[in-house]
């Protein structure tokens, strides 16, 4: 039964997802006829076609479900949605039942309220209720709604039912008891990455989740989402397993760092680490999904490596210094130098903020050349159900963002060499973020002055004239622009090491000091100096970016892209 | 209640005797040197019954196999008022979610006894129990076997005689 409605399901549903990258475009053009509806006495005007259970949303009112989810079909089967519809002979699910002209809905009647409660007795009868050593406690569908409106204590008395866990494949466990049949993952796999893995098996009060004989999810590029969609602990990442609980995790918007496609995702973090990736629904980049591998990555936000303090290299020795000092220190050296030719390597793993500051110190320093160095892959990963969402080549969040700012991409796939010309250098050479971690040691030997600004202690580097510690993306507020030429901010959620302080505070304070005038003290202002230099980003600042980005005017195609 | 003045006519110096009040002090101590009541308690040698409510030093309970019955599930340092609860959840080889890290820092803990009340499993509890000093201060940081270790009796959350509280 379950199986058919979800084949059933499965065409609608591509409709509904496709048509939600260009909803906005659709409404846009023709003019859509609407429907004035009561919802718990509220009246509201929608477009015709709309479910009642987002109409009941656009007025506030959550109401309770499980099968239905944005991004998916709706089969209507968990059965807790049913509202009350004035004139319907009995409850109806809000979830697939469209508004039409005058309806009259309830979704806090006595009889919608008796019927969750008697929906959710009967979700509890086989739900083992280990809350305590579940790792959806405190983000579960189940407990939330049970706790809100479910009986305080349970009426069976039939021993439940016992499935042990499962080891899906890939990231995911499956734990059967747990599991209260809503599908999403069936659907999931059926109807978004359109590789049917995951099915459901036998009937009844017997039918459960399962995988194909020995096929299991490691041949999934998207497993991670189904962990996501699961309303209830079910279906459980093994890295976040027993990691942390759900309620000390702190949640701060940012971007995906691990490819160009910049998904908007939400880093979960306690006690300063980052624990967990989860996605961030911007129907615009990548809907409510992201892929393994982005999802997989955050470890090395957690490096412990770091650069804790401006280090001045002077009479062979490097010594540790404050800010302000260093900054001293190397304002005379370039009093001194002069004007000088400048090569500049970058990392388009740091912000355009930042990138826009390295740039701004070239020219200010008598101009040079900027490179940097990416990693690729060989092939991009798709996701069929969702049109424009993709694992990209480009396997740095600001590839894009470093082209418009005039930097070219040098060395190999891996992100090595390339970096000849630099080696004999005789000017000044200024490295951000690239850790050189191919080069020997002393880098740049002939070079009049070499800055090192950059999260990592780094071998190459280790003898650099000045290494300034600097933070990542998930330590300060920033854009990237990804590979559509989309600007997506992000905001700190880990604080820096020590002195570490973003790049474009240090570069923008130097700058100040060499031209007497006052550098930028927000990101917000240094994103209007970007915005000044790149033609493309005209009229934006932050405001306008907002927490789901801008396209920006135009895009500059990445050379293999 | 009104408010009432009683004006006491102090004696004139001089015209006093304290003979009575001293002799009836004497009257006293000599009354308890032949009749002792005893008020004061030899303790160590003599020790008080605590009240089945006392909340002291915590207790870890313990499975018959000997693994704690602590299920790490986090909810003790999250109701902890004084932060006092370190723990660092795991799974133990035959899959059972357990806890790698349980410490409670004694010398923070203000014994609110939040804690026991919390356990889903009942696991962690106050005991009935004061005598804790220690020669060194991270002596107080009880980790788990320390905690499983506490022999003295645990703390009832509620009067068994009276159950609700009434």
């Amino acid at each position: 039964m379950a199986k058919k409605t979800t084949k059933a399901g499965g065409a609608e549903a591509k409709k509904t997802t496709k048509a939600g990258g260009a909803k906005a475009k659709k409404d846009r053009g023709v003019a859509v006829e609407k429907v004035t509806l009561t919802i718990d006495g509220q009246e509201l005007t929608v477009p015709r076609g709309t479910t009642l259970l987002q109409a009941a949303q656009d007025a506030g009112t959550e109401v309770p479900h499980y099968c239905y989810h944005p991004g998916l079909s709706s089969p209507a089967q968990c059965r807790l949605c049913l509202v009350e519809v004035e004139g319907a002979p009995k409850l109806l699910p809000s979830c697939t039942t469209t508004v039409a002209d005058g309806q009259v809905v309830h979704t806090q009647s006595d009889d919608a309220i008796r019927m969750r409660r008697g929906v959710l007795e009967f979700y509890l009868l086989n739900h083992p209720l280990d809350c305590p050593i579940c790792d959806q406690s405190g983000e579960c569908d189940l407990q939330d709604h049970v706790f809100a409106e479910g009986r305080e204590h349970g009426r069976g008395r039939e021993a439940k039912r016992v499935l042990g866990r499962d080891d899906f494949g890939g990231d995911v466990l499956f734990y059967g008891d747990r599991c209260v049949m809503c599908t999403r993952c069936v659907r999931f796999m059926n109807e978004i990455e359109e590789k049917p893995l995951l099915t459901v098996v036998e009937r009844g009060d017997r039918a459960v989740i399962d995988t194909f004989f020995d096929e299991g999810l490691e041949q999934s590029n998207w497993a991670g989402n189904v962990v996501d969609i699961c309303p209830v602990g079910a279906l459980v990442s093994k890295d976040f397993l027993h990691k942390a609980r759900a309620w000390d995790l702190e949640h701060t918007d940012s971007i995906c760092p691990n490819c160009s496609q910049g998904c908007n995702i939400e880093l979960h973090t306690r006690d300063n680490l980052v624990h967990r990736m989860k996605p961030r629904t911007n129907l615009e980049v990548n809907g409510h999904w992201i892929c393994d591998y982005g999802r997989g990555r955050y470890e090395w936000l957690n490096r412990g490596d770091r650069l804790e303090a401006p280090v001045v290299h002077a009479e062979e020795r490097n010594t540790a210094m404050g800010w302000t000092a260093a900054l001293e220190a190397l304002k005379s050296r370039i009093d001194t130098l002069g004007e000088s030719s400048v090569k500049a390597v970058v990392s388009p793993f740091w912000s355009n903020e930042d990138l826009g500051a390295v740039s701004r110190l070239v020219e200010t320093l008598g101009g040079g050349s900027v490179v940097f160095r990416s990693p690729r892959a060989e092939e991009e990963i798709t996701l069929p159900g969702y049109e424009g969402l993709a694992r990209r080549k480009a396997l740095a969040p600001n590839v894009q963002g470093a082209e418009l700012l005039g930097c070219t991409r040098v060395g190999d796939d891996a992100a090595q060499g390339g970096l000849e010309d630099l080696m004999d250098h005789d000017g000044v050479v200024l490295v951000l973020g690239d850790a050189l971690d191919d080069q020997p040691e002393g880098f740049a030997p002939n070079a009049a002055l070499v800055v090192y600004l950059g999260a990592y202690t780094s071998s190459a580097l280790a003898s650099a004239d000045f290494q300034f510690p600097v933070t990542t993306f998930a330590e300060q507020e920033g854009t990237f622009t990804n590979h559509a030429g989309r600007v997506q901010r992000f905001w700190p959620a880990l604080s820096g090491p020590g002195a570490a302080r973003p790049a474009w505070l240090v570069l923008g304070a130097l700058l100040g000091a060499l031209k007497e005038e006052e550098g930028p003290t927000r990101a917000e202002q240094a994103f209007g100096l970007v915005a000044k230099a790149v033609k493309s980003y005209k009229g934006l600042d932050y405001e306008t970016i907002g927490a789901q980005g801008v396209l920006s005017a135009a895009r500059v195609p990445v050379p293999g892209d | 209640m009104p408010i009432t003045t009683k004006v006491i006519q102090r004696p004139e110096p001089g015209r006093v005797s304290y003979l009575r009040a001293a002799f009836k002090g004497m009257a006293l101590t000599l009354r308890h040197m032949v009749n002792p009541k005893t008020v004061t308690q030899q303790y160590p040698e003599e020790q008080t019954e605590l009240h089945p409510r006392w909340r002291g030093t915590h207790v870890m309970e313990v499975h018959a196999d000997g693994r704690p019955k602590c299920v790490a599930c986090g909810l003790c340092p999250t109701v902890c008022p004084a932060n006092c609860i370190r723990l660092v959840g795991g799974e133990d080889d035959q899959g059972n979610r357990y806890p790698i890290v349980f410490e409670i820092d004694e010398f923070r803990c203000i014994f609110c006894g939040m804690c026991q009340e919390v356990c889903p499993v009942e696991a962690i509890h106050v005991g009935r129990d004061f005598e804790n000093a220690e020669y060194t201060r991270d002596r107080f940081v009880y980790d788990l076997d320390r905690l499983m270790q506490q022999d003295h009796p645990s703390t009832l959350l509620w009067d068994p005689s009276d159950p609700k509280g009434e």
